[in-house]
């Protein structure tokens, strides 16, 4: 008796729950609701208004009420949560898409999984934002829900940490990744003095942009004679973790007494690093990519400082980058084919033209710039 | 509500305690339609078509809450369901990109699940004197490291026929077809536990061990059964995880385990074993779903959803106290 009770309660629940669903978009949409209330009144108001612009509300597709940026909602979805460089990419993207007057939606997974990022971008969807910007945690598992995006009208585009080129219309990457591989295997081949051992410190495992950049550092030295004398014993995974990142260094420095550089391209295991080395006065010497705020007080030329010199672009100049290409891809000026371009008038090498990397279109904010003791103070002060 | 012609399935022999259970079964409901409410409300994209569009990956992972709500009930717990998702949905994924058929793969992703279920079955009736937490922890570590493994260096594994697997992403209308199997799955599981002698059974053995092996219960048969089902059901959230991600990493599934136990004990299913049921756990599983899928479109900060998921979790083992204890007090 009971338990048809209950079933009966439950079967009625989940009809509730079902026709509450369906209730259609009509439902009153109280003041309450975020953005996208905002989003759903200007398809109605915007329409008489915005008779004067009738070649671009062409180029705009679907949903998109017009293509004046001032009705758009542009999403971007960071790795993680914490990340002082995934805030500086935000905080770029934001200042410029705030400029034209769109709406600006910055998600972080709740961990540094693609299956969070999954669950992020499925709700963007749902609210059906104009453009996603991501910085991938997975190049694969992102596939399928981007194309659903794509299907749903929504442009995407990615940022900093790249997925599959077939479900996305631009990458804004930093850097290409041979120039990124060659300078750090020329600072590798610089630090050990030409020979002798060094380590990898790198995100996770899967980590996209640190794996190609790790893949072309091995390629340049299998292809050239001159790096034949210098000898990759590990590449350690320190997920990007402070904890984890120092438990991997503190290995590496037991498991390889001979070790002479430790190469670190991700910004928490440099940092992680630099304490270790410092803190133990370590003969080993540091190198990769940093933020010069957190990575300061470890720069310098003497023995008291374990990182000579560090590379970096300016992490807010690639949220811009993709703040740009965000309208950009919005309005049409872009599709995401090589060739495109479009202008970016904060930043200096605007304006920018989509090109091949062979596997696929982006947009190359420029070389890494490095840092050392003659620049860092500097730098410090900015990001 | 007395009736049952001495056929009382609930777990305690108490009136006091079926009078809680029904009034917690009767709050979740009246919790989900106000969270559905709430979520029409709050954003004006909670519609069934966004709400099933979204919920692919979390009705993947309600499959293992059935097996969780068993394995809760002997009192026992496993945590290594996570990475049995992980090592699933890997062998699946690479088993189909090694040539074999859609078919088969799927097959080999059901059989992973299960075969780590029974090895957890195995240790944990094998060697009796080890908390099954540790025994799980350890197959957890081992099952990862197998699918770490197995992944090699790139840590990331791309399913290369998407076709095959379209199989499981059909929808009848907006809802998928991982909603319907749920239901029957519900159904099933829950007609298992409450209504059969195999569930009061296991409601014996939860209660003691002792006493139920001493009534003659098959006690580690009945635990070895159980801790096959959650691992084959494990495979089967891997199977779907695999259908929604076109690939598996090594962190796929992670944290899945906390997740499901955490459904289990929101819905009444204590964790020392012998009591709640599926009824409730399967209602706050939605209900935790909704609330997800909700928030989520209003943007809120993701780490502030699970703080909110963390406090209703205790709220909602504290307030069945609660009430029993201001019942004795009125008495």
């Amino acid at each position: 008796m009971k338990k048809k009770v209950i079933s009966v309660l439950l079967c009625a629940a989940m009809a509730t729950g079902i026709l509450a669903g369906c209730a259609g978009t009509t439902a009153p949409a109280p003041e309450a609701a975020a953005p996208a209330a905002e989003e759903a009144a200007p398809a109605e108001e915007a329409a008489p208004a915005e008779e004067a612009a009738p070649a671009e509300e062409a180029a705009a597709e679907e949903a998109a009420p017009a293509s004046d940026a001032a009705a758009g909602t542009f999403a971007i979805v960071t790795k993680s949560a914490g990340n002082p460089f995934m805030d500086r990419l935000a905080s770029g993207f934001s200042e410029v898409i705030e400029a034209a007057g769109g709406t600006v939606v910055r998600q972080d997974p709740e961990s540094a999984t693609a299956d969070a990022q999954i669950t992020v971008i499925q709700s963007l969807i749902s609210q059906g934002v104009n453009t996603i910007a991501i910085s991938a945690n997975d190049a694969n598992a992102l596939i399928s829900v981007c194309n659903e995006a794509r299907d749903a009208g929504i442009k995407v585009l990615t940022l900093d940490s790249d997925v599959d080129p077939s479900a996305r219309a631009v990458f804004c990457n930093q850097a290409g990744v041979e120039a990124v591989g060659q300078q750090l295997i020329d600072a590798v081949y610089d630090l050990t003095g030409g020979e002798g051992q060094y380590a990898i410190l790198s995100a996770t495992s899967q980590a996209t942009n640190q794996n190609a950049w790790i893949d072309a550092m091995k390629a340049i030295q299998e292809g050239d004679e001159k790096y034949s004398k210098i000898e990759l014993v590990e590449v350690a995974y320190g997920d990007d973790e402070p904890q984890k990142s120092t438990d991997q260094t503190q290995a590496l420095l037991q498991n390889y007494p001979d070790l002479k550089v430790i190469c670190a391209p991700t910004t928490v295991g440099i940092a992680a690093a630099a304490k270790v080395l410092q803190d133990q006065k370590s003969s080993v010497k540091l190198t990769g990519l940093g933020l010069p705020s957190e990575m300061a007080e470890y720069i310098g030329d003497d023995d008291a400082h374990s990182c000579p010199y560090m590379f970096l672009w300016n992490p807010i100049d690639l949220g811009r980058l993709a703040g740009y290409a965000s309208l950009a891809l919005y309005d049409g000026t872009i599709t995401g084919a090589v060739g495109d371009t479009f202008e970016a008038p904060t930043l200096e090498a605007s304006p920018y033209t989509i090109v091949d990397n062979g596997a696929g279109t982006e947009i190359i904010l420029g070389p890494p710039f490095k840092f050392d003791s003659s620049n860092i103070d500097e730098w410090k002060v900015v990001y | 509500m007395a009736g049952k012609s001495g056929r009382t399935i609930s777990a305690t022999p108490k009136g006091g305690m079926k009078e809680k259970i029904l009034s917690l079964e009767g709050a979740l409901i009246i919790a989900f339609i106000a969270i559905n409410i709430l979520g029409r409300v709050l954003s004006p994209n909670y519609n069934l078509t966004n709400v099933m569009r979204e919920s692919p990956r979390y009705l993947a992972e309600i499959f293992m809450l059935f097996g969780m709500g068993f394995i809760l009930v002997l009192g026992d717990i496993d945590i290594s369901v996570g990475a049995i998702v992980c090592l699933s949905a890997t062998m699946g994924c690479l088993s189909s990109n090694a040539g074999l058929p859609m078919g088969l793969a799927i097959l080999v992703t059901l059989l992973t699940g299960l075969c780590c279920g029974m090895i957890n079955g195995f240790i944990a009736t094998r060697f009796t004197e080890l908390p099954t937490m540790i025994v799980t922890l350890g197959t957890q570590i081992i099952f990862r490291g197998i699918a770490e493994v197995s992944l090699g260096s790139g840590g990331s594994a791309s399913l290369k026929d998407y076709e095959g697997i379209g199989i499981l992403r059909v929808k009848l209308g907006p809802i998928p077809l991982a909603f319907f199997l749920i239901i029957i799955c519900a159904v099933v599981f829950i007609i298992l536990l409450s209504r059969t002698t195999f569930g009061r059974r296991l409601y014996a053995i939860g209660s003691s061990k002792t006493a139920a092996k001493y009534a003659g219960v098959e006690v580690e048969k009945l635990r070895f059964i159980c801790f096959s089902l959650i691992g084959f059901l494990a495979g089967v959230c891997g199977l779907f995880i695999l259908a929604s991600t076109y690939g598996a990493n090594t962190t796929t599934g992670q944290g899945f385990e906390m997740e499901v136990i955490a459904m289990c004990v929101f819905g009444g299913i204590a964790t020392t074993g012998g009591k709640g049921n599926l009824v409730g756990a399967f209602i706050s599983a939605l209900i935790i779903v909704c609330l997800r899928i909700a928030l989520g479109q209003i943007n809120m900060n993701t780490q502030l959803i699970l703080v909110i998921i963390g406090i209703m979790l205790i709220v909602s083992v504290l307030v069945p106290s609660f009430r029993q204890k201001y019942l004795a007090l009125k008495k």
